[in-house]
């Protein structure tokens, strides 16, 4: 809070200091900030690039532009339509979203490119259809903001709509969203397998940020009197991204600081200063490649200290879960994997009990890793059934068949790196509980839950909630996302060779952790494993998967005795 | 036949020839590398200004094809080197850092020829007659020129030893290695081939295209579509993509406007990244 | 005892920060088989990848000829005169059987193949098809062929005779023979027992990453190593 205040303080005191033309230029550029702060969120939290930004701002400013012109003997009734406009261009970036997000972990590329190309469109638009943009010479004669006639007042218009935005951004990215967005940036697939669908998370980011630009650019139009296609197109979008990188991309008022620093320092210093665009160039490449934490990563230190210490607020019991679903039995039936002339799993059928712990071996290539992967949506089947709990989970994507109950470890630990332990076990919580309206109530992050409490007795480590997750060893990560899978109270689990790479002592932690597990939750537990010493413990049946298909099932005994197993693991004459 | 009709195929055909020349860059360090080098556009820029001021100095303009390699050659060596290699397996940071060379270049070309469109007189100027009507004959020699570069390439791709090399190290670069392919060298003069495929084509299109820094965006869009929609990392694929983005968009422009051709090319190329997301042509 | 060509002393290595191989030690020697044992996922494709150079070693050193080559990647440990035939994806598949086999040599010719073609007769059949069309055991026989043409004084083989039939495995055993004589050493990783026994002339038998069996074929039991092997 002390932060926030300060922040206000400034902005009020400002134009003071500086004077009236700079209270000009730094009311017009908090509208470009606003619409950096909303790109920032994006690149910064979600992970995406938007190459396109100004469109945003430039629709809100013609839809403005033209109500203004419209209603000039009515002003009060364009501001009030104000917010309109700025939900318009929110609207229109999340049908973008909608339809450009669908390919789950595809880097970025095509989204920014096809941001990229509308952002240009969109000049085009507005320069080629005259009749209503007033083409290329723009938008003119738009009438000013009633009632406002000092340049310092323009000033606190720009001023209060980008504290809004900072105040919307700040309040979202505190939220679980906020949480789930840098998740979504750091490991994404992760994300998915815990029932959350990314694509839409993403779209709204996107529509987020839409709004933010919006803002700026509904405000752009009365207060500028004129908006022309250089609003809409690329030259605003390239020079948005450029302050949003040097100013910070990854913190709140990085935007801000570049938009406001280079923004207003480069239509100053373009003319005199030679070359000066292509240093803020080179600047921008040597930022994004060495320094990506740009101007607000040198001042943290001082926003730490006056943001002083951090309360531990209480934490809140998380609601028990509302569907309270019982173990459900998982069977595959013929199923059938290709990619290209290779089969990975042929005509595969596997029936695993409701309960207990069962482990999967089978030689190198034999589809185990395949299996689950099937089984989670992430490999598409050309054939045969998967049946969870009554239903048909063939097809589904990812972030369904999580939802449904089915929980995985992955092979190499996959936690949220660069989160603290405890918004990583947070996202566990929220998995099956929270609503989509709910991620945006701050009071869920201190959610706990009774499992939550045992975990934390049994391991130490989890409960010191403020480390980042990446600083833990890489037993720690392991029973770390062991815990996240558990906390889901899943109706199954799968697990990947949980113990690769693990010390004896941090073997048998795991052991430990899986024994209890299946207590406590009562329904199957999966385990891939290769270590022959951990399923003779463990295993209470064993599945030998071959070539993509089911060789034997049994006891461990049973299946040592198999010929046919011999013969896969021991090899002989032909 | 008719004039009208002949005239409307052949700048049909001259539409799609050029986009594939000059998507050919992108098509050889996007499609095989994996890199989304954003710059491809500024580096076809690089050649168009190279023409121009080949030409303000009154050469011949084939010396423009001298001075567009090894201006692209050294640049895309240097750029090779310093941002794509490090980030080889952060596609992301790649866009950003060739976004950020990209800005540069603009920079550059804006600092010194200005913001002004530059104009570079035609070579082979004149029209001939031909199929009942007259054609310019630059255009003509372009499309004959994009066939042979397109062709010439995708030969010596599937013939020569290099190319075998280069397809086996993007295939499965660990057992390239295993065989002695130094990998880094050979991506990295797969990299230059690909910049100074690109300022090849800006050479081409100079006469053609009002010379500003902003050319290349264009470009590089168009050719990024191109390989959307028609697969990347094989030859049918470019030619497959580049005929469907060139072909709609040279007909709905000529047939209504500019800006709805544009509107067109992104409409097929969203349709495609949600109908057939590996393009026309799916390498597996 | 001959001359130790490659020598690895407590290796120790895995994936990122997961660690799968523990101190292992042992040595590779002009004219003999070091046959590395051990069930799926032990860590013996870890170990080759770290012998030649795919994976940094966390602790101990590999020797070549004496000299350490640690910070040396794959292709530079190729020239170095170390040939590797992967266990997994070992041939171009984008490229036709023939390219496969001529690719790194100075000439296309295929002369230098025709005792091999005699022996394993589906490779000259398919000369020019593209090589992700053979089945898995064919693919073997052409990475094999390929990577014992090159006639270099290291051989690493990880898996060669994984679906392989009998009657080629008896062919590739007689050209390791012949390889053998004169003076190739060679590090095979095999999970078929039967094989191993007709080439090796030391074992490495490795459980959970480490080494829990090591010595000649006279003086380890069949029966210990069987243990390792079967579940």
């Amino acid at each position: 809070m002390r932060a926030a205040s300060l922040v206000v303080l400034v902005a009020i005191v400002l134009p003071l200091v500086l004077g009236q033309f700079w209270a000009y230029q730094l009311g017009l550029y908090a509208l470009y900030a606003a619409a950096a702060v909303g790109l920032g969120l994006c690149w910064g939290q979600a992970g995406f690039l938007p190459l396109g930004q100004a469109l945003f701002f430039g629709l809100a400013a013609y839809l403005s532009g033209l109500t203004f012109i419209a209603f000039a003997n009515v002003p009060i009734v364009a501001v009030l339509l104000i917010p309109l406009f700025a939900l318009v261009s929110a609207l229109l970036a999340y049908v973008i979203g909608l339809l450009v997000f669908r390919r789950p972990g595809e880097s970025g590329a095509y989204f920014s490119m096809i941001a990229l190309a509308l952002s240009l469109l969109g000049f085009q638009i507005a320069t080629s259809w005259n009749s209503v943009t007033g083409g290329f010479n723009g938008l003119k004669g738009i009438p000013g903001l009633p009632g406002l006639d000092d340049i310092s007042d323009v000033y606190y218009v720009s001023a209060t709509a980008l504290l809004v935005v900072l105040a919307l951004a700040g309040w979202l990215f505190n939220a679980p969203i906020g949480v789930l967005w840098r998740a979504l940036a750091q490991n994404e697939r992760r994300l998915q397998l815990f029932g959350f669908d990314t694509n839409q998370l993403k779209s709204v980011a996107f529509s987020v940020s839409g709004l933010m630009a919006g803002v700026g650019g509904a405000i752009y139009a009365p207060q500028q009197g004129i908006v022309t296609p250089q609003v809409v197109g690329f030259g605003l979008s390239a020079d948005l991204v450029i302050w949003a990188a040097v100013g910070g991309r990854g913190s709140l008022l990085g935007p801000v600081i570049g938009t406001l620093l280079v923004g207003s320092l480069t239509s100053q210093l373009r003319d005199s200063v030679p070359f000066w665009e292509v240093l803020m160039a080179v600047f921008f490449i040597v930022i994004v490649l060495v320094f990506p934490r740009g101007v607000a990563g040198l001042a943290e230190p001082l926003f730490r200290t006056i943001e002083g210490r951090r309360h531990n607020k209480p934490s809140v019991a998380a609601p028990g879960d509302p569907a309270a679903r019982p173990p459900a039995k998982l069977a595959l039936h013929d199923v059938s994997v290709r990619i290209g002339e290779v089969t990975i799993l042929d005509q595969l059928s596997v029936d695993f009990d409701q309960a207990g712990i069962f482990c999967v071996i089978g030689p190198n290539g034999a589809g185990k890793t395949s299996m689950f992967n099937a089984v989670s949506g992430e490999l598409a089947a050309a054939s045969g059934r998967i049946a969870f709990g009554g239903s048909d989970v063939i097809g589904l994507p990812p972030n369904r068949v999580g939802g449904l109950g089915v929980a995985r470890k992955l092979q190499i630990p996959s936690v949220f790196p660069d989160l603290t332990i405890s918004d990583n076990l947070a996202i566990a919580l929220w998995s099956s509980r929270a609503t989509k309206l709910q991620l945006l109530n701050p009071r869920l992050r201190r959610w706990k839950s009774p499992m939550l409490d045992e975990l934390q007795s049994r391991y130490a480590f989890l409960a010191t909630g403020a480390r980042k997750a990446a600083e833990l060893s890489h037993g720690e990560q392991q029973i770390l996302e062991l815990a996240m899978a558990l906390l889901t109270e899943p109706r199954v689990l799968l697990l990947d060779e949980p113990c690769a790479g693990l010390s004896p002592e941090e073997t048998a932690a795991v052991m430990d952790l899986v024994r209890w597990a299946a207590k406590r939750l009562g329904g199957a537990i999966i385990i891939i494993e290769h270590d022959m010493s951990l399923v003779k413990e463990l295993a209470e049946i064993v599945y030998v998967l071959h070539n993509g298909a089911l060789l034997a099932k049994g006891s461990v005994v049973a299946i040592q005795a198999d010929p046919k197993v011999r013969a896969v693991y021991v090899g002989g004459e032909k | 036949m008719d004039p009208l009709i002949v005239t409307q195929a052949i700048n049909l055909l001259y539409a799609v020839s050029t986009l594939a020349v000059l998507a050919l860059g992108l098509a050889v360090i996007f499609g095989l590398l994996g890199v989304l080098n954003i710059a491809h556009g500024e580096f076809i820029m690089i050649g168009a200004y190279c023409a121009y001021l080949i030409q303000s100095w009154n050469l011949p303009y084939l010396v423009a094809v001298t001075l567009t390699l090894a201006i692209c050659g050294l640049l895309g060596w240097l750029v090779e080197w310093i941002i794509i290699r490090p980030l080889y397996r952060r596609p992301f940071d790649t866009l950003v850092a060739t976004w950020g060379l990209s800005l540069l270049l603009r920079k550059g070309a804006e600092a010194m020829f200005g913001l002004g469109y530059r104009s570079v007189a035609i070579p082979i100027p004149g029209r001939v007659a031909l199929l009942g009507t007259e054609y310019p004959i630059y255009r003509l020699v372009l499309i004959a020129l994009s066939l042979a570069v397109v062709g010439g390439l995708v030969i010596w791709y599937g013939k020569s030893r290099t190319g075998s090399r280069i397809r086996a190290m993007v295939s499965n670069p660990e057992l390239a290695q295993a065989q002695g392919i130094s990998v880094r060298r050979l991506a990295a003069g797969t990299f230059i081939v690909g910049t100074c495929l690109a300022g090849l084509g800006g050479v081409m299109v100079a006469p053609l295209a009002p010379v500003q820094p902003f050319m290349g965006l264009d470009y590089v869009l168009r050719a990024f579509f191109a390989l959307i929609v028609g697969g990347l990392g094989s030859a049918s694929g470019l030619l497959s993509g580049s005929a469907v983005i060139g072909g709609f968009d040279s007909v709905i422009s000529a047939a209504t406007s500019a800006t709805n051709g544009y509107f067109a090319v992104l409409v097929l190329a969203i349709l495609f990244l949600w109908l057939r997301p590996r393009g026309i042509v799916a390498r597996s | 005892m001959s001359p130790p060509r490659l020598v690895f002393e407590n290796v120790t290595g895995g994936y990122g920060s997961t660690t799968i191989v523990r101190e292992l030690s042992g040595a590779a020697r002009a004219g003999e088989v070091l046959c590395v044992l051990g069930r799926n996922g032990v860590g013996k494709s870890t170990l080759m990848k770290l012998l030649f150079g795919y994976l940094p070693c966390l602790s101990g050193r590999v020797l070549l000829d004496d000299k350490p080559i640690h910070g040396l990647d794959p292709s530079a440990r190729h020239r170095l005169g170390m040939t590797y035939c992967p266990q997994e994806r070992p041939v171009f598949d984008d490229l036709p059987v023939r390219d496969n086999l001529t690719l790194m040599r100075e000439s296309r010719r295929l002369a230098p193949f025709r005792r091999y073609f005699d022996r394993f007769p589906i490779l000259e059949r398919r000369l020019g098809q593209h090589a992700g069309t053979l089945s898995g055991g064919e693919k073997k026989i052409l990475s094999f062929v390929r990577g014992v043409a090159e006639d270099q004084p290291i051989v690493l083989l990880d898996e060669p005779s994984e679906g392989v039939q009998w009657e080629s495995i008896l062919h590739m055993e007689a050209f390791i023979a012949e390889k053998k004589a004169a003076g190739t050493a060679f590090v095979v990783v095999e999970q078929n027992l039967s094989f191993a026994e007709r080439i090796a002339d030391r074992y490495l038998v490795m459980d959970q990453g480490r080494a829990m069996l090591e010595g000649s074929p006279a003086t380890i039991d069949r029966g210990q190593i069987l243990a390792h092997l079967h579940v």
